[in-house]
């Protein structure tokens, strides 16, 4: 009987619960402690640091619920930035154009993952392990590790550095993101067909779903948002390098799994990662602006990884000592 | 009296308020006080490294720090701890809404940090660099750490002072293509030419910045040229291979080595008795000089077109253009080489 929780309970102890008290004390600890932490200018900062990182998370989330990783996505992203600004300054391409180019190298990207893992059945650790080298190595090939794309139109820097309507310019395409995640993965068939494969992938197959199309598309999509993020990288920046995204994976991951999402696939949502986005990239402004040393960020993002699964593993592992005394204590009242 | 009640109830107001508004003051209102502000505020300067584990910069904080505590000002160390390029203009960023008064950069990607330079200075903060350049337009000055010519000089003043006049000499090199190679070897020979004819550059060879390849044609020169008194590295591998090659053939001290290097790399040798001199800046004078620059700057005390700097202790230091020059290369001998850890 006691395995039926009042609903309010599951709510407050649910991990993007838990995860979103931590932000907001972050929030309060560092706007106390920190010097101009918590002003409209700084939270835009926050905004525009962690919308490709952000990008990249969001759509690490489907693969992931199906059981699958793609640790690609930051060499993919150095990848497109490089193409993008070969598109543009080599082959004079208008600023929309490269763009269209870079996102469709992006989906072609994703599609090479997409083939090996599902028409081979290879692990997507493996696969994405290999195109992780392929596609850093491709990009520093084109560059030969020294060409620099720069100069671009002030324009298209726009997107990366200004303000419109009093918002970071990048924030629509994060929102917009944002809203499509959201749907494919809590109100499309799509995303119920992705915890299935995540639980199931046998099952799931035998149930009729096309688990090979369903999880392809996973890593597609993962390909145009990294291509989508290396263009707002480069107008961040306003350069394109060869070392562009070194190590977002490694971010991207840690965000979904401080979201709550299960590496193992089956379980997580979207507004969990939003929230593993949120508490990283708080914490790596507020230690600097509490004039910490900036590897602090390191350690901590780790110390909270560790705190955010221990907090939300707690309550189920205490409920069940309690169900095993019970349980005990009735085998006794047996004998 | 009512005058001097009000202008009290002001004070507390005024007070009252910037302590309640510690957190939430203006970004720009600390910059704009900079400007014009009055000598003895203590300004926060913040000093942005190339990466932060690199001892180049550790050295650098230290010189920064005793320039710092001299002005009485705040000094904020921080820069990448990985590869990420973008974790420059982050932490700069950051910076700009923490309302420091100065940065003074040290950029990884010149382009790239230029744009989150730029920003600052449009927010009213003070920005210079120093060790690497911005884009000149995203920054007031650029502390420059050695001019070619002055590396060039002092690499041939150092060779002619340790052997005889009339010498035999050999240049390993990085590459033959490298432009800043070239351009020292420029001043080295033009050195030579007019200050120690009759010294002889005999051969130069490339290691491809490679202590082994260094290593093998320090060898070779050494069967090649019997007589050759000295070898000259202009690239930091280039200077332990040279001098390990010198000690294999059993020719230390009878053969000199010296070069362009960093201290930690050629301790040993230099304690051995087989390099005499390694040639660079001194780290802790660049980092103080820029603190002190950044903080002039800040105060209004140094403008663009100003052709000398007084910097603490250190005295006065030449402009050229926007160049501030931290002027001759430092020369490390046995003398002074342990108290440099980089």
């Amino acid at each position: 009987m006691n395995t039926h929780k009042p609903a309010w309970k599951n709510v407050l102890l649910a991990h993007e619960t838990i995860l979103l008290v931590v932000l907001i004390a972050e929030w309060i600890f560092f706007d106390a402690i920190g010097r101009n932490f918590g002003t409209y200018d700084n939270t835009c900062d926050i905004l525009r640091h962690s919308c490709e990182i952000g990008l990249l998370a969001l759509a690490m989330t489907p693969v992931i619920l199906t059981g699958g990783i793609d640790l690609s996505v930051g060499s993919l992203l150095g990848l497109c930035a490089i193409l993008f600004g070969k598109f543009w300054r080599d082959a004079h391409m208008p600023i929309p154009e490269a763009a269209a180019c870079t996102l469709a190298v992006g989906a072609l990207a994703g599609g090479v993952n997409a083939s090996l893992i599902t028409l081979l059945n290879l692990p997507p650790l493996i696969v994405t392990l290999g195109t992780f080298s392929l596609f850093r190595g491709l990009a520093e090939a084109i560059t030969h590790g020294v060409d620099t794309f720069t100069d671009f139109p002030s324009s298209f820097l726009f997107l990366g550095q200004e303000r419109w309507l009093g918002i970071p310019a990048q924030a629509p395409v994060f929102i917009g993101a944002l809203i499509f995640f959201w749907w494919l993965v809590h109100f499309s068939t799509f995303g119920r067909s992705y915890r299935a494969i995540g639980f199931a992938p046998e099952g799931t197959r035998y149930a009729g779903i096309p688990v090979g199309r369903r999880v392809a598309m996973t890593y597609v999509l993962a390909g145009i948002v990294s291509a989508i993020a290396a263009i707002i990288y480069t107008a961040r920046l306003g350069q394109a390098k060869a070392d562009a995204g070194n190590g977002y994976e490694l971010y991207a991951i840690t965000a979904v799994v401080l979201g709550g999402t299960s590496i193992f696939g089956g379980i997580g949502s979207v507004y969990g990662t939003l929230l593993g986005v949120a508490a990283i990239a708080v914490l790596q402004s507020g230690i600097v602006h509490a004039l910490q040393p900036s590897e602090m960020a390191g350690m901590l993002t780790g110390a909270l990884l560790i705190l955010a699964l221990t907090a939300s593993v707690l309550p189920k592992m205490i409920s069940r000592l309690r169900q095993r005394k019970s349980a005990l204590r009735l085998a006794k009242q047996n004998t | 009296m009512k005058q001097l009640f009000s202008s009290l109830l002001l004070a507390a107001a005024v007070a009252f308020f910037s302590g309640c508004n510690k957190n939430n003051e203006a970004p720009s209102s600390g910059a704009s006080t900079a400007g014009n502000s009055k000598p003895g505020k203590k300004l926060t300067i913040a000093l942005l490294p190339k990466s932060k584990g690199n001892a180049y910069f550790i050295s650098c904080q230290k010189g920064a720090q005793k320039a710092a505590s001299e002005l009485g000002d705040e000094l904020i160390f921080d820069g990448p701890t990985d590869t990420d390029p973008a974790k420059q203009n982050e932490i700069v960023e950051n910076w700009i809404t923490l309302g420091v008064d100065a940065i003074a950069a040290a950029c990884e990607n010149k382009e790239g940090i230029s744009t989150a330079l730029r920003k600052a200075q449009s927010k009213g903060i003070k920005v210079i660099t120093y060790d690497a350049d911005s884009l000149p337009d995203a920054r007031t000055f650029f502390v420059n750490q050695a001019t070619p010519q002055g590396i060039g000089y002092a690499l041939m003043d150092q060779a002619a002072q340790l052997c005889a006049s009339n010498a035999n000499f050999a240049i390993i090199t990085a590459s033959l293509t490298a432009a800043n190679q070239q351009e020292w070897q420029k001043y080295i020979e033009e050195d030579r030419a007019k200050n120690y004819p009759n010294m002889k550059m005999v051969a130069v060879k490339p290691c491809d910045d490679l202590k082994d390849k260094a290593q093998s044609e320090t060898t070779a020169l050494l069967s090649t040229y019997p007589n050759l008194k000295l070898i000259m590295a202009i690239c930091s591998p280039g200077v332990p291979g040279a001098a390990e090659a010198v000690k294999q053939a059993g020719k230390a001290g009878q053969v000199k080595v010296i070069g362009l290097g960093l201290p930690n790399e050629n301790k040993m040798y230099v304690h051995e008795g087989v390099t005499q001199a390694v040639i660079l800046w001194n780290t802790m004078d660049l980092g103080y000089l820029t603190v002190y620059a950044a903080d002039a700057v800040a105060r209004g005390n140094l403008k663009p077109g100003d052709t000398s700097f007084k910097a603490g202790s250190l005295g006065t230091f030449e402009i050229k253009g926007d160049n501030i020059l931290l002027g001759k290369p430092f020369v490390f001998t046995k003398e002074n080489i342990d108290q440099f850890d980089f």
